[in-house]
């Protein structure tokens, strides 16, 4: 296997006379930190949703682990090892967050109705299991004490935090998040930052849409930008910093 | 500490839960003791039958429970489940006299199956516009049962369906009768809280909270829709069998509208999501009417109003928000965490 990981050819988007995404391809490695930046509406958000299954691509092909995933299912896609947080939380506010992250353990665990009616040794270990990894993955994220409080009781930041920690739990190799940091303070910020990079040494690979430019410029190492559905720019921050499309692109064109 | 029990007004009540939550076992407990000495306490026939409809009613509405309270899908049709499990129970021990044992089993797999029937293209719709489709679904069922005449006799209905009996000993006393529910209510509960504490059940309530999300964490949502519904409205089914065989009779009057009202009703009022809820609102609900009896001319708008004021002053359901499981473990939690920091 070769080391790209995700392999995008030519993804286009349309709703009716709409291009949202327009002929985007990229190619991520394992073990990279990836970002995908560029104004708002430029398209970011319905190409996650394109790689994550949520739309199927109008014209194009994904490729995830050698596989083409075009037009599966996000719950599938899920399955293969790939794992998303939303923009606006989506948190299951009326469970538990042990429980939201062991809903994220779903795929792992095997147990089926006969066993969870039955009580059988498969379902009591399966549950043991699924508990005690769930417990490792919120010690992780440092949300072990907020384990048996409602999601929607966590502030902010833990709420966010909460949406990593449940997109770890399904295992995954890619891990997608769609502005991690919007609404977050200085403060927060740096801790997610550290925390992403820790992410990085546990051998994730991760893609992140981000408006916070310190985070992107600091913890990506490669940056793609998109401008109105189109890929205007690709490269490492410094090179993205000066490239004069991307500066057009956020500040306009100069008066002549 | 900000939980959802401090967002409510209700402190006093917050407060009960808690210690509900703490003596969980010991309520259960009493509660069996009660319910097992019941017929035996109260010997007359009109208060066991209460009881039996308090019972039969507390199946229906744990059952729909597991759909719109665990999982969030709205049926406005429930009886129609009821009624496929009534009718195939009455058919099968007047016709090929079928044990109440095995008619019931069959009315439980019947049931789902209409339960997964409706489900497989009705599922993919959400909200009121599938409780528009149950509703649908629940008259349908009511005119065929009206209309088949070969099959349901139509509006004469099903008479001398055959007592409950088991290796040749009829069941022939309310108190019996009323034994056979209970145990029914008991293997419902048991079922619908063994599922509800399994990846199933989380599953289920991750559907309700958020069908985008659930689907990003490899769920299969439609798959456990699917599950959950029949299931749901199999045991419907199961209390159908049961309501055939304790009355002995059926028409198609017995499964209309007004009775899915009822159940959701019963299920609302007693609160969502929660099992000991539906018994209470079931319960309620099914002694509330024989209550009234006093006051007969003005039965219907004492009813109406009392639970105008219920949902004005508790819209969420009696133990609506009130997760009896979390409270435990959080307050186990606490105190656990407490003892650590006292010994250091």
């Amino acid at each position: 296997m070769s080391d790209t990981i995700l392999r995008v050819e030519n993804v286009t988007q349309r709703f009716g006379g709409l291009t949202a995404v327009n002929g985007v391809s990229m190619e991520i490695k394992k073990g990279e930190i990836v970002g995908i930046i560029g104004p708002n509406g430029a398209g970011k958000t319905t190409f996650f949703n394109d790689i994550t299954g949520v739309y199927t691509p109008t014209e194009g092909k994904i490729y995830f682990k050698d596989k083409d995933i075009t037009g599966m299912k996000p719950f599938e896609i899920t399955k293969l090892g790939m794992a998303r947080t939303f923009q606006n939380i989506r948190l299951f506010y009326r469970m538990t967050v042990l429980e939201n992250v062991m809903v994220g353990m779903h795929s792992r665990t095997k147990s089926n109705l006969i066993d969870s009616v039955l009580k059988t040794s498969k379902y009591n270990n399966a549950e043991i299991e699924a508990k005690k990894r769930a417990l490792e993955v919120l010690e992780l994220t440092g949300l072990a004490d907020y384990r048996y409080n409602y999601a929607t009781s966590l502030p902010y930041g833990l709420q966010r935090r909460l949406e990593i920690a449940r997109a770890m739990a399904t295992n995954p190799d890619v891990l997608l998040f769609d502005e991690p940091a919007a609404g977050m303070n200085e403060e927060e910020t740096s801790d997610l930052m550290k925390f992403i990079r820790d992410l990085k040494g546990y051998g994730y690979t991760i893609i992140l849409i981000e408006h916070d430019m310190r985070l992107v410029m600091n913890i990506c190492e490669r940056i793609y930008v998109l401008d109105h559905g189109s890929l205007i720019a690709e490269g490492i921050p410094s090179e993205i910093k000066s490239n004069p499309r991307v500066i057009e692109a956020y500040l306009g064109k100069g008066v002549q | 500490m900000a939980n959802l029990n401090s967002k409510n007004k209700n402190e006093l009540f917050s407060k009960i839960m808690e210690i509900c939550a703490r003596n969980s076992l010991i309520i259960t407990i009493i509660s069996l003791l009660f319910a097992i000495s019941f017929p035996i306490v109260f010997s007359s026939q009109y208060l066991i039958n209460i009881a039996i409809n308090c019972l039969m009613y507390s199946v229906l509405a744990i059952s729909l429970n597991l759909i719109t309270g665990f999982m969030g899908i709205t049926s406005l049709g429930h009886a129609g489940f009821m009624g496929v499990g009534a009718y195939t129970a009455a058919i099968l021990s007047t016709r090929y006299g079928v044990n109440f044992i095995f008619t019931s089993i069959a009315a439980t797999i019947v049931a789902s199956l209409f339960g997964i029937l409706l489900g497989l293209p009705t599922l993919r719709i959400k909200g009121r516009y599938l409780a528009i489709v149950t509703l649908g679904f629940g008259e349908i069922m009511r005119i065929i049962e009206l209309n088949w005449v070969s099959l349901t006799r139509g509006p004469m209905g099903i008479s001398g369906i055959p007592r409950m009996s088991l290796f040749g000993v009829a069941f022939s006393k309310p108190i019996h009768k009323y034994y056979v529910i209970l145990v029914l209510l008991i293997i419902t509960v048991y079922i619908v809280r063994s599922l509800m504490n399994s990846r199933i059940g989380r599953a289920f309530s991750s559907i309700r909270d958020d069908e985008i999300a659930a689907d990003a964490m490899g769920i299969n949502v439609f798959k456990y829709k699917i599950i959950g519904f029949a299931i749901s409205s199999g045991l419907a089914g199961l209390a159908g069998a049961y309501y055939a065989h304790y009355m002995g009779f059926i028409d198609p009057n017995a499964f209309t509208f007004d009775e899915s009202i009822l159940i959701l009703s019963m299920t609302i009022m007693g609160g969502m999501a929660s099992i000991p809820g539906s018994i209470i609102g079931a319960s309620f609900l099914s002694i509330l009417p024989e209550a009234l009896r006093a006051v007969a001319d003005y039965r219907q708008i004492v009813y109406g109003l009392l639970l105008a004021v219920i949902m004005v002053f508790k819209p969420s359901g009696l133990l609506g928000g009130y997760n009896l499981k979390h409270i435990k473990q959080r307050f186990n939690f606490e105190q656990s965490t407490k003892g650590v920091d006292n010994h250091v």
